[in-house]
């Protein structure tokens, strides 16, 4: 399992600090359901069905222009690589626990992934770092363009692209856009904008979309409604949205430094001591620390640590990346001692 | 926890039967939960989820008699088999014949889910979007041709029957274009 080019290194494309507003943006992502039309859908397929779905689809994914897709089944893959898959945001949840018929296609630079037989017949993931919703869009649509050339999709008049959950009848497509927001968390102000943003048709959550938790204040936000707006249309109400969050997160940055200077710095320090010096660091306790070191980082009271370093703990460690990392599975004090191992060693100033 | 019915997908459905011996619960996976013939189900996972969502709009507003007059008439889909009221109760369709089946029931449903909004305005993939101009060109020359007659213009009439027809032929060979590539896979 240890030659799988995406174990390899936890930073990927979108981890790579880039595009407009990278300080508070982390990511942008497009996803798109698509359906064959000949085919009953994942919830509801025969075994044969699945398998002749996924033939259909690597033969046209082959046939198309756009190259250098690795093709993985998910029950060619451990349970852990499937995980650490999923914390890397490259195939998702659901994808992961469809052992049997599941497969994904994954480009060279891990921008696109290509979902088999998740909720739907097909899922097209495009992530960008930074805000690039225009971008990620019109790199989704060009895979998709390229794709129904080759397949027929199940697509009706009046309700547009047909997909197994009603909630993503229409467009199929969910943008989201990852922000990392201490200053609204710390001063309290998200508990108000997360019912506002919710009445303009858009969502907000953790950023693995379970529940309302953001572990490391990092939040998604994402539209809701997929029938009776262009994909434009959501594009750009989506984009008025972040842009007010970030200029949100901003002013109340700016008022943190101005009202509460020290104790900032005292918070923002102290985090940096706890991860570059504790002999135990619990996952809650290491997201914490991350996000408060990654605002010091930002206010530039620190100035010695690389943000890429910080996006590659994020990721590495959870508990998925970490057992691969120390390659056993580890109970729960084990990975405490794993993370801080880790987050030590790669703190340690050169 | 695992499904109780494959034992190989997660369980994310609480399946409760009411039985002579008592409330009996089971935990299952989606595709279980579909494919057993039940009554009543609520899933687990978020707090709103789209099933309840759609199970409580159901049970909402109409009393009991009147559901199950509705739950007999209820259509049943020709290709999956799945019927309007399982699908409100796992809130997901089983294929894309679901949609043609339920056509009439579903802008209720979309409304409740889109605000209100229940006909797609975005993206059109080409193949559907040639037929569609076809379509739409069809529509504008019928009711050009209505206008023509009842100002008894029937020469005018006359050619815009034969235009609709070579349109008609067209569309009838983009129609079968499609069919034949898919044979031939």
């Amino acid at each position: 399992m240890g030659n799988n080019r995406y174990m390899q290194n936890a930073v990927t494309g979108w981890m790579v600090p880039h595009g407009e507003h990278s300080d508070i943006v982390m990511s942008t992502r497009i996803r798109l359901a698509r359906n064959l039309r000949e085919f009953r859908f994942p919830i509801a397929f025969s075994d044969e069905q699945a398998e002749e779905v996924g033939r259909i689809v690597s033969e046209a994914l082959l046939s198309t222009d756009e190259k250098g897709y690795s093709y993985t089944r998910m029950k060619e893959l451990a349970t852990l690589d499937r995980q650490a898959l999923v914390e890397k945001h490259l195939i998702s949840l659901q994808l992961a626990e469809a052992e049997q018929f599941g497969a994904v296609f994954l480009s060279e630079d891990e921008t696109i992934s290509i979902m088999v037989n998740e909720e739907d017949h097909l899922r097209i993931q495009c992530i960008y770092p930074g805000l690039q919703l225009e971008n990620a869009y019109q790199k989704a649509d060009e895979t998709d363009r390229a794709l129904e050339k080759k397949l027929p999709y199940a697509f009706d008049e009046e309700f547009g692209y047909l997909t197994s959950c009603p909630s993503n009848t229409g467009t199929g497509m969910r943008a989201s856009v990852m922000l990392h927001l201490p200053a609204l968390t710390i001063t309290r102000q998200i508990n108000r904008i997360i019912p506002a943003v919710s009445r303009l048709g858009m969502v907000v959550r953790g950023s693995y979309g379970e529940g309302s938790e953001a572990p490391g204040n990092v939040y998604q936000v994402s539209n809701q409604l997929t029938l009776g707006k262009s994909e434009k249309e959501i594009l750009a109400e989506l984009a008025n949205i972040v842009s007010r969050l970030i200029a949100h997160e901003r002013r109340s940055r700016e008022l943190l430094l101005e009202k509460s200077r020290i104790a900032l710095e005292n918070r923002v320090f102290r985090a940096l001591g706890t991860i570059s010096y504790a002999r135990l660091l619990p996952a809650a306790e290491a997201a914490r620390c991350l996000s408060d070191v990654r605002l010091g980082i930002d206010l530039e009271l620190i100035e010695d640590v690389d943000m890429t370093i910080l996006n590659e703990l994020m990721i590495f460690m959870q508990s998925g990346f970490l057992q691969h990392y120390e390659g056993e599975a580890l109970t729960s004090e084990e990975l405490d001692i794993s993370r801080a191992k880790l987050f030590r060693e790669r703190l340690r100033k050169s | 926890m695992l499904c109780e019915n494959c034992k190989e997908r997660q369980a994310s459905v609480i399946l409760m039967q009411d039985t002579p011996n008592g409330s009996n619960e089971r935990n299952l996976c989606e595709k279980c939960a579909f494919n057993l013939q039940t009554f009543s189900i609520s899933p687990n996972q978020e707090p709103m989820s789209i099933q309840q969502f759609l199970s409580q709009w159901l049970s909402g507003s109409e009393t009991l008699h009147q559901q199950t007059r509705e739950v007999q008439t209820m259509p049943e889909c020709p290709e999956c088999g799945l019927t309007f009221h399982r699908f409100l109760e796992i809130g997901k369709f089983g294929c894309p014949t679901c949609y043609e089946t339920f056509r009439e029931r579903l802008p209720k449903v979309f409304g409740k889910l889109h605000n209100g909004n229940t006909i797609h305005k975005g993206k059109i993939p080409a193949s559907f979007n040639e037929k569609m101009t076809i379509k739409k060109k069809i529509e504008e020359l019928r009711s050009s041709m209505q206008e023509a007659i009842q100002e008894e213009q029937f020469e005018h009439a006359a050619v815009l029957r034969d235009e609709i027809k070579d349109w008609k032929q067209k569309l009838a060979a983009e129609t079968e274009e499609e069919g034949g590539s898919e044979n031939g896979e």
